[in-house]
């Protein structure tokens, strides 16, 4: 049963906080013509979708309770993609 | 007789030819890998000569313009990814399980599919030939020269969905050697005393589960731009995003393919020089830098394009960087000479023949590793020079492997006169082919008309190509007719050697060990019923100083800082007297399916009609006939009852208490992360080249909204929950409340699906100002983007929903209940990292 309450108040938090996402782009902060803004907002909503990948991983994937080597190859594999990304983009900066 | 036969399991003995088709045995499969590979050699290898007939003179119009560039571009392409990686696994497939330990691989179903992927994959290379030419674009494949504008024929789209294919197959082996190795592990052997063999099959499966993640993505692209439309690699940028995609794979895939022969080097070393590699700490640490640095070096292929300068400096930092653990390798082994006492035999001769042309290929390497002098060497034949010194200097060391090796596969000596004389052909022909190529740099690469002045360069070379091709005769010749009448050896034939391996018979039985093989004691034994303690290890903890290759050092080798192995000849003797061997009778595991092998023709059936399909006609038949017979297969392995048992006793570090099956599906995840990641990344890169801001403004129609991304992230999420409440009514042995969950996974599932449908519907045939003719696949650049990668994640959630379409049927008859809730708990792993991905590609897609 504590299980249960633990995994439904994680998909009330996941639902919330994506609806969060929706309510940035509604408040006009994703404005293409304002960088400033523009960028704040891409920071607030992104970092969300980590929060939620993080909650998801971790409880719903159950990393919590299994060795950390998997967490750690898990990372890895993010890891490398990250690199791949951001070496690139900014080789063409 | 072996078991198989005597337990009534229905496995064929190795004359029969149904065996080959249904085996899952690692050593069978171990056979299969390297007669194949080595079939792929010599297809390259012809290629290779008919290009070296053309470059006797320059212009030669032998082969015609465009068949030279295919014989260029297939000889590449054969070479790299059908015959070096595959004629390793060979030997890895083989021997890693009876060096660590281990009865079989963890997977042996998959190991068999692994290999007939890897077939049909290169079948379906060779298909290409007949529709209209082959792959033309060079192996690096480089756009545009890769998309259909300039490769309009069939086969060009083929030869990419035989890499995928292929890259199926790899990824398939990576997850299955990462799984074995770190689960399967005899007691007592620790990770960092893997033999070195073991070892650098270790780091090398690490590599490709990620660097081929990214080229699939690479591949996938291109394959959807040849079949569907996208514009990719056709876009303000896409040439750029393809060397990125390429090389981040590229660069790795070079100590992918170097590392087990270097391991192979490092095992004949000590063998042959009875001595163990000096600095053996050193020389796996710097194995390990290397194997991480290789991820970090790409953009040295790049210096002559448009990235800007910064990253170029950093780069040709980082490429120098790698360097250096390579040079502590190359004297550690060239130390491990000085001090040991060399026994001139076949494979050590090829070891060394290894090591000193990976010498003259790294030095040249560094050439173009300095972003001044790849300026002037680009595009060159240094580079092809350097690059056949590295990749078959590579491939030298596995030759030795196949002489090293081959008493214990056939348990019969090979001819070592012919062997000397191989080597003595070989390596001279192998000189005389590629050092003149440094002399004639200036020839352009892949070009087939050169300087008048280069001329008798190449006439040498060529003559130093005829004469590598022939030395193959005497191999084929001596192992063939070794095979039948070699002088049969014991389980040793080699006095110094240190895995375990040699320490059963030639060939090895077909479950391996009579017995349980234990390091605890500090060298290799073999004992019956071991006792478990609390956790689930054994009850010996490892004593004495452990050494190399699972031994102990001696407490006197170790008091007289000598490092004398008690591997090897001694453990030999001790399995052999008996003094710990003993026979047990323990549940034997099934070996036989020919599911694997019906999944891969269908595998080769559909991409074959996939690869022509926009043509119609018996494409789609074939297309459909492949999808059809792979649902029968999938369906006919599911139903198959196949017994794998997870050893009782194993060393698991550092991943104790995750199942096979769970660890497995996270090594397959944590190569989805790659692949996504790619797809993720090329949209970001083309949204940065094209201006990211101007994206929006250019490229996205005013019906683009957040709401149906919304509704979809709240169907999604709403599926993940209901897979754990899935998880809490199995634990709870409710059959109503997994059945309920698990429909209602489905159901949302489904939901995700047809809002997508509608909303791609709308997007299709909206009709405005800017899109007049809707925003469809091949539109522009961000529809492109969009469509494809949304794409690859419904596909994704297809598979989870064909994946339900299984268990709920199954749940309703009680299956996944109480100890069985594992099952639900591995979809899950799957289901919710569909889920996680959607999570980004909601904000990226829909609302920034």
């Amino acid at each position: 049963m504590a299980r249960f309450k633990l995994y439904s108040a994680i998909f009330v938090v996941l639902m919330a906080l994506s609806t969060t996402q929706a309510i940035v782009e509604e408040t006009g902060m994703v404005d293409f013509d304002a960088p400033g803004t523009y960028w704040m907002a891409f920071g607030i909503i992104l970092v969300l979708s980590f929060v939620k990948a993080t909650f998801v991983a971790t409880y719903y994937m159950h990393l919590r309770w299994e060795p950390r080597s998997v967490t750690y190859l898990f990372l890895g594999g993010l890891f490398v993609a990250l690199a791949l990304t951001t070496a690139a983009a900014y080789s063409i900066l | 007789m072996s078991h198989g036969e005597a337990d009534g399991h229905e496995f064929p003995p190795m004359s029969s030819v149904k065996r080959w088709f249904i085996t899952t045995n690692h050593k069978d499969i171990g056979i299969l890998y390297t007669i194949t590979a080595l079939f792929f050699l010599v297809l390259g290898g012809v290629l290779a000569m008919l290009m070296r007939v053309q470059l006797w003179s320059p212009g030669a119009s032998i082969l015609g313009a465009n068949a030279y560039n295919q014989a260029v571009s297939a000889h590449g392409l054969l070479m790299v990814f059908w015959f070096i990686s595959p004629f390793a696994f060979g030997f890895a497939n083989y021997i890693i399980p009876l060096q660590i330990g281990a009865d079989d691989l963890a997977f042996p179903r998959l190991n068999a599919m692994s290999y007939w992927a890897y077939l049909f994959s290169g079948l379906l290379f060779i298909a290409s030939f007949f529709q209209g030419g082959t792959f033309a674009g060079g192996w690096t494949m480089y756009a545009p020269l890769n998309l259909p504008t300039y490769m309009p024929n069939i086969g060009g789209t083929t030869v990419v969905l035989a890499l995928i294919m292929f890259i199926a197959a790899v990824t398939m082996g990576s997850v299955n050697f990462l799984t074995t190795m770190y689960r399967m592990r005899a007691e007592g052997l620790r990770m960092r005393d893997l033999p070195m063999f073991s070892m650098s099959i270790l780091l090398t499966v690490w590599m490709m589960l990620f660097a081929f993640a990214a080229l699939l993505a690479a591949l996938m692209i291109l394959a959807a731009q040849h079949i569907f439309g996208v514009t990719y690699f056709s876009a303000d940028g896409g040439t750029l995003l393809w060397t990125h995609l390429f090389w981040f794979f590229g660069h790795p895939e070079v100590y992918i393919v170097f590392f087990p022969a270097l391991g192979i080097m490092a095992e004949c070393f000590q063998t042959f020089t009875g001595q163990r590699i000096v600095g053996r700490k050193w020389f796996v640490l710097a194995m390990v830098l290397v194997a991480l640095q290789s991820f970090v070096v790409w953009m040295h292929h790049m210096f002559l394009t448009g990235i800007n300068l910064e990253i170029k400096t950093l780069f040709m930092v980082t490429t120098i960087g790698i360097s250096l653990p390579f040079d502590l390798m190359v004297f550690s082994l060239i130390y491990t000479m000085i001090k040991g006492r060399i026994r001139y035999t076949t494979p050590f001769l090829f070891s060394l023949g290894a090591l000193i042309l990976f010498i003259i290929g790294g030095i040249t390497g560094v050439f173009l590793g300095a972003v001044v002098l790849d300026y002037e060497f680009r595009g060159t034949y240094w580079v092809v020079a350097h690059f056949h010194y590295v990749m078959v200097g590579g491939a030298t060391g596995l030759f030795a492997g196949i002489y090293y090796w081959f008493p214990k596969m056939t348990g019969r000596m090979y001819d070592e006169y012919l062997g000397k004389v191989h080597f003595a052909l070989y390596f001279l022909g192998f000189n005389l082919l590629y050092f003149p190529l440094f002399v004639a740099w200036e020839t352009p690469r892949r070009v087939f008309d050169y300087a008048p002045g280069l001329t008798s360069w190449h006439q040498v070379a060529s003559i130093g190509g005829f004469l590598l091709g022939a030395s193959f005769l005497v191999m084929f010749y001596n192992l063939f007719k070794s095979m039948a009448v070699g002088e049969e050896v014991g389980d040793n034939p080699w006095e110094y050697s240190t895995t375990a391996e040699w320490a059963v018979s030639s060939p090895p039985p077909l479950e391996n060990f009579e017995g349980k093989p234990s390091y605890a004691s500090g060298k290799l034994t073999f004992r019956e019923d071991p006792q478990l303690t609390a956790d689930g290890s054994g009850d010996n903890e490892p004593t004495g100083t452990p050494s190399t290759d699972g031994g102990v050092q001696t407490e006197s080798a170790a008091a007289s800082g000598e490092s004398a192995l008690v591997t090897g000849p001694e453990a030999v003797a001790s399995a052999a007297t008996g003094a710990a061997t003993v026979h047990t009778e323990e549940e034997h595991a099934d070996h036989a399916s020919f599911w694997p092998f019906v999944i891969c023709f269908a595998g080769f059936l559909a991409f074959l009609g996939l690869s022509g399909i926009q043509d119609g006609g018996a494409y789609y038949w074939l297309t459909g006939a492949g999808g059809a017979l792979s649902a029968v297969g999938f369906v006919g392995m599911a139903q198959e009852s196949f017994h794998t048992p997870e050893p009782t006793v194993a060393e698991q570090w550092p991943f104790e208490g995750v199942e096979n099956m769970k660890l497995g599906m996270w090594m397959f995840l944590g190569s989805d992360v790659v692949l996504f990641g790619g797809f993720i990344g090329s949209y970001l890169f083309l949204r940065v080249a094209n201006g990211w801001m101007h994206w929006h403004h250019a490229f996205i129609p005013e019906a683009h909204v957040t709401l149906p991304g919304l509704i979809n992230t709240y169907l999604l999420l709403a599926s993940s929950f209901m897979v754990v409440l899935a998880l809490v009514a199995s634990h709870k042995n409710s059959k109503r409340g997994v059945v309920a969950s698990l429909s209602l996974t489905w159901l949302l599932g489904v939901g995700f699906l047809i809002n997508k449908g509608i909303e791609w519907n709308h997007l299709f045939h909206i009709s405005t100002e800017a899109f007049p003719n809707g925003w469809g696949i091949s539109t522009n650049v961000a529809s492109s983007t969009f469509y494809l990668t949304t794409g690859l994640h419904g596909a994704h959630v297809i598979v989870g929903l064909i994946m339900l379409m299984y268990m709920i049927p199954r749940a309703m008859n009680g299956a996944y209940l109480g100890d069985d809730e594992v099952s639900i708990e591995y979809f899950g792993l799957y289901w919710h990292f569909v889920d996680i991905v959607w999570l980004f590609l909601f904000p990226l897609f829909y609302i920034l």
